[in-house]
């Protein structure tokens, strides 16, 4: 309870503890832990299961707090903008690394420091259990017998369906007319009604449907079969020219402002280290459908950077967005 | 069966949980009460306070948060005239002139007992009909939650007094205000004249807490002198005489509620305002005029955004869909205590559905019974002298809206929508429409591109569909029934028809 | 409000500045996407500006015929209209208010007070004792309410 009246009296003393060695004891008050998403979500569920592990290795009190907004732009410039004390942490996912060509801001995740690359979702293209197509190879054929008549579920520019639909369009053809929905909620109520056809979804929001068999997985985004939906093809069996661009999955990360101290840096990563290889989380994230990465320091880096760089260069090539990745400082895969 | 029952009667019988839900039906209470702080909130930080519990624990407490918070919203409306959270916008509207004439304490002891009948009914309905109604959400398309929205917003017709252009501008404007910040499907900024603050958007309850709260609060400026009413504090509890009397109209608003809170991404609010129009409809002798005091225009808003809890559970237990804000922290919270929210869950967990018809039951229980404890207390509020009354309600609108997305951009344009609120109202414009306006219009802008995206950005096989589709064309003939009887033209009829009968 | 024949003070003004409010809002609407396509992000927003043109114009419609205010000019008018719904008092409030929110980010609880202690001065003209023991109070409640039992993150 003491430690909540810290974080109340924080701002107020900031200048006072600027002035202190403020690494000398790292945490010693509340750090503020912001989530771009709102309550409820993926990210959101995530970073709440995740957080109560990280206090215990750190030895602090994170106060989440929810900042959603703008594809999450508002959240994460937010944390830009707080002092590189370390009492700011931003708990995303995926995002960022698009702002650049969508226009939406002019920072991606190179603005930050990685502390942890936590884990990432399986993606999975789902359709109605009723639909007349069994498995990709029938759904591009479908597509291509009737142009622009199926209906494919959207979560809006720089969502997860319109990337995966700008990557299968890279190396194929898939014309459709693109339904976009306030999220996977709303969009997964409406292909259950059957009114759109199919949607590239996270395994953790498609697997219970599938497994109840109110929704058919047509294939797996990646070149293998994934042990949670056993006999769903993977993507490359239709499409074999897509392995260019796997692994690839959205991904939840946290981060701090990139000045933070190195000493401050290293205690977080040391902990958010710790706290994801728990194997308490181990479960939740196997129980959420998603693989855990652990990342850190250079790894994290590359693994940020090649995201980026075969996501944004795929959506170019199927025209997408407009403005060339490497006008904006992202090199060719 | 008899598996069923224990369930059922699970938070009934064990003492720990009758006690988290107490305490959640009490701790939620307040938090409706208090503008900006939402149930949607509380129960998001449960999930984390709750991480290491037994996951009826958590359940039961956020159980009772629900109920109350949905509960708690209309005691600041009543007394205040600031809805605690925008499903009471509609309980304001009579509850707070009954205030004005002493008799808070009435308005009260009636809202809780209608909540009370309004929770009971939706939890009956989802204990017997939840697969039956959940795969009836299922059936709306995108053009149904298009037109849902459109008959949501003909009700300016019966929440604008006076001018009905008024009414409609003030919708409008609600609409743009609502439409501010990212387009969900181009990303591009819509009336943010560049500023990357408005790219989030502008809550609805910023919107709502500056219109109401600080618009009030200046409003009230002006009668700092004036004697306080009174308050008549017997007789809280409404005769039995009384209720019966409502009985019927309040099991109709609770069925409203209830399938209004089944549809994903229309809630309590809406089932409210949709109430409050047909209490205005139906009901030809109301207690006093409606927007004067009318007991109807408690009990129609009460009842339903009560029943639209147990609504709004339908889709999350059977399909694992939210059906509100609420029901989508829940279901993080049942993923985070290692459940699996879907179809099966009533298959592979039985338990979860019954324990939570029991609970909400349970909950309901005990809102009776706190919503009627110190109303007396409550009531003495609007006793309070305005000099003291009108600086803690802008603290609270303040402190409101920064937790709603813990922005101070956010807290400046509640201050500025108070001034603005504070204006229009010289002028005869009326509040509600403009929040109904800012409710509806994302969701209408939402729906009728998912409606044109569907059939290619065709009109001609939109109207077709609106025309083949069973459920779209009840939704049509309601609506054009309801814009009927709001344009001059019925009037006209009826005033042809009138002197050929009664010759 | 009571509809009346005679027009509140201000009133024709503000009808017109609600028409010119909601033209400028109906440009901003034409620049998100044109008159590009019939589902495109400013299709709505240019309908919901239409309607608001349109229900301006209404509005100012209903004016004609009504009597003027009896004022003077313009002027008078503005005097008027500030002596009825903007005296010192509810202006001092707003200042007040505003100023509150201007220094909130040095310390969430000092301004509060200060805001509280303030206004509750200026409101009863005095009473500095009972003014500084309610905003304790207040602020107390404020605390127990929103810092310890629900954490919520206070600016």
């Amino acid at each position: 309870m003491l430690k909540t009246l810290f974080a109340s009296a924080a701002l107020s003393l900031s200048a006072l503890t600027l002035a202190l060695p403020a690494h000398a004891e790292y945490p010693e008050r509340s750090i503020q832990a912001v989530i771009p998403w709102g309550p409820g979500g993926a990210t959101d569920n995530v970073m709440r299961s995740l957080t109560p592990y990280v206090e215990k290795e750190l030895g602090g009190k994170f106060i989440l707090n929810n900042r959603p907004g703008g594809t999450a732009v508002i959240g994460s410039s937010y944390v830009m903008q707080q002092r590189a004390n370390g009492y700011t942490v931003l708990l995303g996912a995926e995002n960022p690394q698009l702002y650049k060509v969508l226009k939406l801001a002019d920072f991606d995740y190179s603005d930050f420091y990685p502390v942890n690359i936590i884990g990432q979702n399986v993606v999975v293209i789902a359709a109605n259990a009723d639909a007349p197509f069994n498995n990709m190879a029938e759904l591009l054929a479908a597509s291509k017998a009737n142009p622009d008549t199926l209906r494919m579920g959207s979560t809006g520019a720089g969502g997860l369906p319109s990337t995966i639909s700008a990557m299968i369009n890279a190396v194929d053809e898939l014309k459709v007319r693109e339904v976009t929905f306030g999220g996977d909620g709303p969009g997964i109520t409406a292909l259950m009604g059957k009114h759109i056809d199919f949607m590239p979804l996270s395994l953790a929001a498609a697997r219970e449907l599938v497994r109840s068999g109110k929704l058919k997985a047509l294939a797996v985004f990646a070149t293998e079969e994934t042990p949670e939906l056993p006999g769903v093809e993977p993507i490359t069996k239709s499409l074999p020219a897509i392995a260019e661009y796997l692994p690839w999955g959205p991904f939840w990360g946290a981060f701090v402002h990139k000045d933070t101290p190195d000493d401050i840096k290293q205690k977080l990563v040391d902990a958010y280290a710790k706290a994801v290889a728990n194997p308490e989380f181990q479960g939740f994230l196997k129980n959420f459908g998603a693989q855990s990465l652990n990342l850190q320091g250079a790894e994290a880096e590359e693994f940020l950077k090649r995201w980026q760089s075969v996501t944004t260069w795929s959506m170019y090539k199927a025209k997408a967005i407009e403005i060339a990745p490497d006008s904006v400082g992202i090199a060719k895969p | 069966m008899s598996e069923t029952f224990s369930y059922l009667l699970m938070a009934w019988s064990d003492p720990n949980l009758m006690l988290l839900t107490a305490l959640g039906t009490f701790a939620g209470i307040y938090i409706g009460a208090i503008p900006g702080l939402s149930v949607t909130m509380a129960v998001s930080i449960l999930v984390s306070f709750t991480f290491a519990w037994d996951v009826n624990d958590a359940l039961a407490l956020i159980v009772g948060i629900f109920i109350g918070g949905v509960y708690g919203g209309s005691r600041s409306a009543i007394l205040l005239n600031i809805p605690g959270a925008p499903s009471s916008v509609a309980t304001a509207f009579d509850g707070y002139p009954l205030a004005q004439q002493g008799e808070a304490g009435r308005a009260i002891g009636l809202s809780t007992v209608m909540s009370v009948i309004g929770g009971l009914i939706g939890t009956l309905v989802l204990a017997s009909a939840a697969p039956v109604i959940g795969d009836l959400a299922l059936r709306f398309a995108p053009r149904d939650y298009f037109l849902v929205a459109a008959i949501g917003l003909l009700l300016v017709g019966s929440l604008s007094e006076g001018s009905l252009a008024k009414g409609i501008f003030a919708a409008a404007l609600g609409a743009v205000i609502g439409l501010v910040g990212m387009d969900p499907v181009t990303a591009q900024g819509r009336f943010t004249m560049g500023q990357t603050e408005l790219m989030g958007g502008i809550h609805y309850v910023v919107l709502m807490i500056g219109l109401f709260g600080v618009a009030e609060a200046l409003y009230q400026l002006h009668n700092l002198d004036s004697p306080v009413v009174r308050q008549k504090v017997d007789k809280i509890l409404p005769s039995v005489a009384m209720v019966l009397k409502f009985l019927p109209l309040s099991i109709r608003t609770s069925l409203i509620g209830v399938i209004v809170g089944v549809l994903p991404g229309v809630g309590g609010d809406i089932a409210a305002l949709m109430a409050y129009d047909h209490a205005k409809r139906t009901v030809k002798n109301p207690t006093q005029p409606f927007g004067k005091g009318a007991y109807e225009g408690l009990v129609a808003p009460e009842t339903a955004n009560s029943a639209a809890v147990g609504g709004a559970y339908v889709p999350m237990l059977t399909l694992g869909m939210p059906g509100d804000a609420v029901t989508a922290v829940i279901i993080g919270a049942l993923v985070v205590h290692g459940l699996n929210p879907g179809p099966m869950l009533m298959v592979e967990n039985p338990h979860i559905f019954w324990f939570t018809v029991g609970n909400l039951a349970l909950a309901n229980i005990f809102l009776l019974v706190f919503g009627l404890m110190g109303i007396k207390l409550f009531a003495k509020i609007v006793e309070l002298p305005k000099a003291i009354l009108i600086p803690l309600i802008l603290v609270l609108c303040v402190v409101g809206t920064y937790s709603v997305n813990s922005s101070m951009t956010e807290v400046f344009w509640m201050l500025g929508f108070g001034v603005l609120g504070y204006v229009l109202k010289i002028f005869g414009f009326q509040m509600g429409p403009i929040i109904l306006g800012a409710i509806l219009g994302p969701l209408m802008d939402t729906s009728y591109r998912q409606a044109m995206s569907s059939v290619g950005d065709n009109p001609v096989e939109l109207f077709g569909e609106l025309l083949s589709s069973p459920l779209s064309l009840i939704l049509t003939s309601a609506m054009l029934l309801i814009l009927l009887s709001n344009t001059p033209l019925l009037g006209w009829l009826k005033g042809r028809l009138r002197p050929a009968s009664s010759n | 409000m009571k509809k009346t024949d005679t027009l509140l003070v201000g009133e024709r003004t503000f009808c017109v500045l609600l028409l010119a409010f909601s033209l400028g809002i109906a440009v901003l609407a034409y620049q998100i996407a044109g008159f590009s396509s019939i589902n495109s992000a400013g299709a709505f927003p240019l309908g919901a500006s239409a309607v608001m043109v349109l229900a301006a114009l209404s509005i100012l419609f209903d004016l004609r015929g009504r009597t003027r205010a009896d004022s003077n000019g313009w002027l008078d008018a503005a005097r008027q209209f500030t002596r009825a719904h903007f005296p010192p008092r509810t202006l001092i409030f707003t200042a007040l208010a505003i100023i509150y929110l201007a220094t909130i980010h040095f310390s969430f609880y000092a301004s509060t007070f200060g805001f509280l202690v303030l206004s509750m001065l200026y409101l009863r003209r005095g009473r500095l004792v009972s003014a500084l023991a309610i905003a304790a109070l207040l602020i107390l409640m404020i605390y127990l309410m929103f810092t310890l039992a629900f954490s919520v993150y206070l600016p």
